[in-house]
C-alpha cells in the first residue's frame, strides 16, 4: 500500500497551519483512514498539544531520523482516533538536524504503512520548509483573508509550482461579517491572486481557540463551524465532491467562483 | 542638431563600445562632413579607444572609405571593426585590411519625428504562465505573458511588457533607458511601474480591484501616463 503525502503550508506564521493539520487528520481518521501527522516544525514543537497528546511523546522525529529509535517507537497514538498517529518535532534541535533526503525517505516508509501522511510545514521558506516539501507528493496551503499571508502564499505556491505541482487552497479564519463591511478580502479577492484550486473555507470561530487551548481539536465537537468546515475538506481530499457552503449568500459571485471551482 | 549626432550620422554607446551609424542614403560626402563636425566636436574623446562603423546597406566605394579613414585618422580613432550589409562593401573592406561583420544587435531606433512607431516583426518572447511574489524575469526585447504578475513578482524587458491578465507586481519595460515603451495589462494595478529612465508609484489606496478594463502605461512628456487601452497604441 501506498499512501499520499501531503504538506499543509503557508509561508507566513499563525495563519492556522497545524491547526488545520491536527482537523484534517482527525476527520480522515474518522472516515476510517490510517493517517499519520508529521510535526515539521523541530524546534518550535505545537502539533502535539493541538492533538492534547504532549504527555505521550517519548521520542521524536530527529530520534528517529538519527536512529536513536525505529519511527515505530516515535508514533504517538491519540487518545480518541486508533487510526490517527503523530510523529512529534524536536523541541531542542535545531531545523538543520534533519535534510531533505532523510524526510523522505521516512515519508517512504510511512506511506507504506499509513493512507495519509499529514506533514505539518514550519512557517517560512528555509530548511524547515524544504525538508517538508520534499516528503511530500501533494501540497495544501493555508492563508488567512489578510494580505500579508496572501502574499507570503503566493510566494510559496510559486515555489511548490516547481516541485509537487498545483497545491490547494484553504482559506482559514474568513469572517462573513468582515468581509460585508468590506473590512476583508473576500474569498474572490484571495482566488484571483492566487488562482489556485479552492479545497475549502474555514469561518472565523472562537471554537478553535478554546479547543487549541484544550487539545480538542474542532472536528470532535460536532455543530462547531469551523469543525464541519474541515469535515468537509477532509471528505473533498478523499475525492468527494462536496459544495463550499461558505460561499452562499454571495451570489453575486458565488456563481462565477462555482464555476472556477467544479468547472475544471 | 541633437546630441548624439544627426540625421546623417550618430554615436551610440553600446555593449560593444562605441559604435558610429552612418546614414545608408545621402550621400556619403555630407555622411562624413557630418562625422567630422562630430567627431571635432567630441574634442578627441574618441582618441585611442577603439570604435565600431556600422554602414548599414550602403554600397560603400572604396574612394569612400579612404576619405572616411583619413578623417578617423586624423581624429586618432581606432577602429574595432566595421559592420555593413551589403556584401560588395564588404568584400571591398576586407580588402582594406578591415575586421568586417555581416550585422550588430542595434537598439531600438531613437523617438523621431519621421519614425512614431517602434519596428514591427521583432521577436517577443511569450511566457504561458503568469508569475507569482518572489520570482523575477529579464528579457532583452518585448514580452507577452499569459498570466497574472503578482505583489513580489518583477519582469525587467528591453521592450513592451504585455500581461494578458492583471498586474500587481514591479514591471521595468524599456530597460534601461528606452522611454517608447509601453505596458499594457487587462488589468493594470502594479506596486511600480518603470519605463525606461522614469518611475512611477500608483496613488497610495488605490483599490486593487479598483480598475476592470485593459490599460495601457506609456511616457509623455517625461511622465508616465496611464490610459485605457482600446485595441491601439
Amino acid at each position: 500500500m501506498s499512501g499520499r503525502a501531503i504538506v499543509v503550508t503557508s509561508g507566513k506564521g499563525g495563519v492556522g497551519k497545524t491547526t488545520a493539520t491536527a482537523n484534517i487528520g482527525l476527520s480522515l481518521a474518522s472516515r476510517g483512514q490510517k493517517v499519520v501527522l508529521i510535526d515539521g516544525d523541530i524546534g518550535l514543537r505545537n502539533l502535539d498539544l493541538i492533538l492534547g497528546v504532549e504527555n505521550r511523546v517519548v521520542y521524536n522525529i530527529v530520534d528517529v531520523i538519527s536512529g536513536r529509535c525505529q519511527h515505530r517507537q516515535a508514533l504517538v497514538k491519540d487518545k480518541r482516533m486508533s487510526s490517527l498517529f503523530l510523529i512529534p518535532a524536536s523541541q531542542i534541535d535545531q531545523k538543520e538536524a534533519i535534510n531533505a533526503d532523510q524526510m523522505r525517505d521516512l515519508s517512504t516508509q510511512l506511506k507504506e504503512e499509513f493512507d495519509f501522511v499529514l506533514i505539518d510545514c514550519p512557517a517560512g521558506i528555509e530548511q524547515g520548509f524544504r525538508n517538508a516539501v520534499a516528503a511530500a507528493d501533494e501540497a495544501i496551503v493555508v492563508t488567512t483573508p489578510d494580505v500579508s499571508p496572501v502574499r507570503d502564499a503566493d510566494r510559496v505556491i510559486g515555489l511548490l509550482q516547481s516541485s509537487l505541482g498545483e497545491p490547494q487552497l484553504i482559506i482559514n479564519r474568513m469572517s462573513m461579517a468582515m468581509v460585508r463591511r468590506g473590512d476583508m478580502l473576500d474569498q474572490q479577492d484571495v482566488l484571483d491572486i492566487l488562482a489556485v484550486r479552492l479545497l475549502g473555507i474555514v469561518p472565523e470561530d472562537e471554537a478553535v481557540v478554546i479547543a487549541g487551548n484544550k487539545g480538542a481539536p474542532v472536528v470532535l465537537n460536532g455543530g462547531s463551524p469551523s469543525g464541519d468546515a474541515y469535515g468537509r475538506i477532509a471528505r473533498r481530499i478523499l475525492g468527494e465532491d462536496v459544495p463550499i457552503p461558505e460561499l452562499n449568500g454571495h451570489s453575486g459571485f458565488a456563481k462565477r467562483l462555482g464555476q472556477f471551482i467544479f468547472g475544471r | 542638431m541633437s546630441q548624439g549626432g544627426t540625421s546623417l550620422f550618430s554615436i551610440k554607446g553600446l555593449k560593444e563600445g562605441p559604435t558610429l551609424l552612418f546614414d545608408d542614403h545621402a550621400p556619403f560626402a555630407d555622411v562624413v562632413a557630418a562625422a567630422e563636425e562630430e567627431l571635432a566636436r567630441a574634442n578627441g574623446f574618441f582618441r585611442g579607444s577603439p570604435i565600431v562603423l556600422h554602414f548599414g546597406d550602403r554600397l560603400l566605394q572604396k574612394e569612400e572609405w579612404w576619405h572616411l579613414k583619413e578623417t578617423l585618422h586624423r581624429e586618432g580613432v581606432l577602429l574595432r571593426y566595421v559592420v555593413s550589409n551589403d556584401a560588395a562593401s564588404r568584400k571591398m573592406l576586407y580588402r582594406e585590411g578591415l575586421s568586417v561583420r555581416e550585422s550588430m544587435p542595434l537598439p531600438r531606433p531613437e523617438k523621431t519625428d519621421q519614425d512614431p512607431l517602434p519596428p514591427e516583426g521583432q521577436r517577443a518572447s511569450y511566457l504561458r504562465h503568469g508569475m507569482r511574489g518572489g520570482q523575477k524575469e529579464v528579457f532583452d526585447g518585448d514580452v507577452i505573458l499569459a498570466g497574472d504578475v503578482n505583489q513580489g513578482a518583477e519582469i525587467i524587458a528591453g521592450g513592451d511588457v504585455v500581461v494578458i491578465g492583471t498586474l500587481r507586481g514591479v514591471v521595468h519595460a524599456g530597460y534601461p533607458d528606452n522611454d517608447r515603451a509601453v505596458v499594457i495589462a487587462l488589468n493594470l494595478t502594479p506596486l511600480q511601474l518603470r519605463i525606461g529612465p522614469l518611475i512611477a508609484i500608483p496613488e497610495e489606496g488605490q483599490n486593487h480591484r479598483g480598475v476592470q478594463h485593459p490599460e495601457v502605461a506609456r511616457v509623455l512628456d517625461d511622465q508616465i501616463v496611464i490610459e485605457p487601452y482600446n485595441g491601439k497604441l
